[in-house]
């Protein structure tokens, strides 16, 4: 007369393991599901009474509760619904219980009894407390990524419940517990595509090696786009570590892995400048949901029209730069995601894109309303910012192809070799009362950093970041030992001030 | 009653639709309280000249007829002198050499930049610069004037003084009426209308030794200032720009009609009668090498480090270093990352730097 089932709920991004219990008893025939299930849990009730029937099997007439424990934590979606119909049938008697203590199991029903994936399954899977889960089979690739779980799988409900009557074995061979299996980079955009831009390159390679935020400024047409695209190439691939938590976040919004491998390419995420606050930073009604910067965390964050951006869509990312977390506050929920990316703007110098004095047709007005968008804490945390000009038509014909991105990603790999044995991943997380002991400096570099003060090209503020960018100059150039006045020089020359009010 | 002249001649002004002629015809045929009797009765003329006066006295402004003291002397023998002046702050700085620089609101960043130097130079050089506080030319020049701190600086405005138009240069406008001296011919509260601009522009002439028309457009109000200039006798010095430039237009035309072109800064010291400051000693040379190959590459342009990179044929390294020794030395000066080609002034080295600002 009762059945315990294991099974787990989504809740951002992480899986938090379910009991369901179920409980027949005589009285009027009915189907309450108890434990704070949301609409989409609740609606279980009519799915798995379709589904168990559908399967041919025998719906009991009897009164039905389903608890859902623990009975405090918010049950969203509907991956209860497989551990519901087997708890009901099991509780009838239609399921032997012996093996179900072993099990946990994930999925939602049809009412036809198909099985279908839900989001996050390798949340859920991870969050099992028992070795052996029951998953869709459209699921087996999310389900096998932490590799700690044996995973077995079905289509159908009916196979499930013949597999454990032992009547017929499990459809799918039982995927064994063994480790991931990390996915060979595939070919990415080559950075020997772009020719010239010796400056913007020069960014990109110190925005791969150091971590340093990177904004670039320039017409339509001048290849800023695809100088971004080029940059997770550039970029280190994912540790293991990284790329479980990258999948966790791919999974938990949807977006299924393709092939059971784990992806080891940094994500790239660009999203379009319409987009809304919350779609950047996560959150949404009911569940909360891992927003773009989540998903662009270990990689980069491309914000393509930066000025188009809403201002407050803009600001919501000081939190995540700063600390690299964010954390969504709501009334019946709050959550923390990962959110430590490279972000990378691109923008127009001024709303009618046409660089320079001569072709300009914007009014005073209109260009101050333009930069007015980027509040300056923001600009601010742009360690690079390099003015992108059109190539010249001498360069698009003749101009010889740059390095390719394997010559600069080992260049990068190395950088990041020696920011390790610092103790930071790269050199934009040198915190600041490291920098003096890290980043020292010398009597030529103060030379260097005392004029850049006093001719108001540096602010007291730009002083830290350029000598961290100065440090990962250096170390892209192999170079131990303080940084030299050229390093600082050129961390000053890829920090132009663009977008200050010229009038 | 015994209110002095200006009071009556500051109720006169308020009254809507008396412009300065007007009120030179009406003073013309009698006294300024004769002539308040006959008009006061206009539509929206002000009801209380006691209380109207007594807010100008509260506010500190300096009330001056055509007959007053105070009355600057350059304006008493003007074709079209104002009938009455409000002025704020120091009118001793009248008394020194002053240069009128206007130009157009929507300007050019080589525009503003040449405004702004000439502020810094002339100021540098004690000269006063008499201009219209506008946006783009001649809040540039007045930013450059206060930021070296040398001469004080002259607002003429088209408003009353505690109207400050345009919003975005109220600071601007405070420091000029606390660190120099502010002049309207309209009394406090009048908001400015379209033709006291046009009026406005012929005190900046009538108070000037020299102007200088750094950008017009083709129809600017910079060209009403240029007109008044040689209804007057001033000698007109306008700056040559780009021949593709709307806002090189004007200035381009007025050179063509017979304007002084400036050439560089000293031009205007010339024209002024002053040695400049950079005159009698010997001009740095040029620098050759790595250098001047960049010097040449930047070709009196704005140009951002990809261009000059491209066009001195120098690696990123190269050009980085020599970038950064032309801006210590005073060669090249950065703004919103692009570089343009200067010229240094023997100034101590520590101060190179702070033309580089902005």
């Amino acid at each position: 007369m009762l059945a315990s089932i294991t099974s787990a709920c989504l809740l951002g991004i992480d899986g938090h393991p379910v009991r369901v219990e179920v409980h027949l008893t005589s009285g009027l025939p009915g189907f309450a599901i108890v434990g704070l299930p949301d609409t989409a849990c609740r609606e279980a009730r009519d799915r798995v009474r379709a589904a168990v029937a559908n399967s041919g099997f025998e719906f009991p007439m009897r009164k039905i509760t389903v608890n859902l424990a623990p009975s405090s934590l918010r049950k969203a979606g509907s991956g209860l619904d497989l551990a519901m119909a087997v708890g009901v049938l099991a509780a009838s008697d239609q399921v032997p219980g012996g093996e179900l203590d072993a099990l946990a199991f994930f999925g939602e029903l049809g009412l036809d009894g198909s099985l279908r994936p839900v989001r996050g399954m390798v949340s859920l899977v991870d969050a099992s407390p028992v070795r052996t889960v029951v998953v869709p089979a459209a699921s087996v690739a999310e389900a096998t990524v932490y590799g700690r779980h044996e995973v077995r799988s079905a289509r159908r409900l009916i196979e499930v419940v013949e597999a454990l009557r032992s009547d017929a074995p499990w459809p799918d061979p039982p995927t064994p517990a063994e480790p991931v299996r990390p996915l060979a980079p595939v070919m990415l955009r080559d950075l020997a595509d772009v020719s010239g831009q010796v400056a913007a390159r020069k960014a990109l390679e110190v925005a791969a090696a150091g971590g340093h935020h990177l904004l670039m400024v320039g017409p339509p047409g001048a290849g800023k786009t695809m100088l971004a695209s080029r940059l997770p190439g550039l970029l280190p691939p994912l540790g293991v570590d990284e790329a479980l938590a990258v999948a966790r976040i791919r999974s938990a919004v949807g977006e299924p892995l393709a092939g059971g491998e784990l992806p080891m390419v940094p994500p790239f995420r660009a999203p379009h400048h319409t987009a809304s606050p919350v779609a950047l930073t996560g959150g949404g009604t009911g569940v909360l949901r891992p927003g773009e910067v989540s998903r662009a965390s270990h990689g980069v964050l491309f914000l393509d029209e930066l000025g188009e951006f809403a201002t407050a869509v803009l600001d919501a990312l000081r939190q995540p730069l700063e600390e690299g977390v964010i954390r969504i506050t709501r009334a019946q929920a709050s959550a923390t995601f990962p959110a430590r990316f490279l972000l990378v703007g691109a923008m127009n110098p001024c709303p009618c894109g046409m660089a320079g004095p001569e072709g300009c047709t914007c009014t005073d007005g209109e260009r101050a309303r333009y930069r007015r968008r980027l509040s300056g804490p923001l600009v601010d945390r742009f360690d690079l910012r390099v003015d992108v000009d059109r190539p010249s038509p001498d360069e698009l014909l003749r101009g010889e192809p740059g390095e390719g991105t394997a010559v600069v990603a080992a260049r990068v790999r190395e950088a990041r070799a020696r920011a390790a044995t610092r103790g930071v991943a790269c050199n934009a997380h040198i915190p600041r009362r490291r920098l003096d002991d890290l980043c020292p400096v010398t009597p030529e570099t103060e030379l260097v950093l005392e004029g850049a003060l006093a001719g108001g090209r540096l602010s007291a503020r730009g002083l830290d970041r350029v000598r961290r960018v100065a440090r990962t100059l250096a170390d892209l150039e192999g170079h131990d030992g303080p940084a030299a006045p050229l390093h600082v020089k050129m961390a000053l020359a890829l920090r132009a001030q663009p977008l200050v009010a010229a009038s | 009653m015994d209110l002095p002249d200006e009071a009556y001649l500051t109720g006169i002004a308020s009254i809507p639709g008396v412009g300065p002629a007007t009120m030179r015809n009406e003073l013309a045929a009698g006294t300024p309280p004769e002539a308040w009797d006959r008009l006061r009765s206009r539509p929206g003329a002000p009801t209380d000249l006691d209380r109207l006066w007594a807010r100008h006295q509260e506010a500190g402004i300096v009330v001056c007829g055509h007959q007053h003291p105070a009355f600057p002397d350059v304006l008493r023998d003007d074709p079209e002198p104002p009938a009455v002046l409000f002025c704020r702050g120091d009118l001793a700085v009248l008394e020194r050499r002053r240069v009128a620089v206007v130009g157009t609101r929507n300007a050019s960043r080589y525009g503003l930049g040449v405004a702004e130097r000439l502020g810094e130079r002339l100021g540098a050089a004690g000269v006063a610069v008499v201009s219209g506080l506008a946006l783009g030319v001649d809040g540039a020049v007045h930013r450059g004037l206060l930021h070296t701190g040398g001469a004080p600086p002259v607002g003429v405005v088209a408003c009353g003084l505690d109207v400050v138009y345009p919003g975005r240069h109220r600071d601007l406008w405070q420091r000029v009426g606390a660190e120099g001296l502010l002049v309207s011919e309209m009394p406090l509260g009048l908001r400015p209308t379209r033709w006291s601009f046009p009026a406005r522009n012929r005190i900046i002439a009538g108070l000037s030794e020299v102007v200088v028309v750094v950008e017009s457009r083709q129809t600017g109000g910079s060209l009403y200032t240029a007109d008044s200039a040689l209804l007057r006798d001033i000698p007109l010095l306008a700056v040559p720009g780009p021949i593709t430039s709307p806002a090189a237009y004007g200035t381009n035309r007025l050179i063509a009609d017979g304007a002084t072109p400036v050439c560089s800064v000293d031009d205007v010291f010339v024209t002024l009668g002053l040695t400049s400051p950079t005159g009698g000693s010997a001009p740095v040379p040029e620098p050759g090498g790595v250098a001047g190959r960049i010097l040449d590459a930047c070709a009196h342009e704005s140009v951002t480090l990809q261009a000059l990179v491209d066009r001195s044929g120098l690696t990123l390294p190269e050009t980085v270093a020599a970038i950064d020794d032309l801006c210590r030395t005073g060669w090249l000066a950065e703004s919103t990352g692009r570089y343009e080609r200067t010229t240094p002034v023997a100034v101590p080295a520590l101060d190179v730097g702070a033309r580089a600002r902005r």
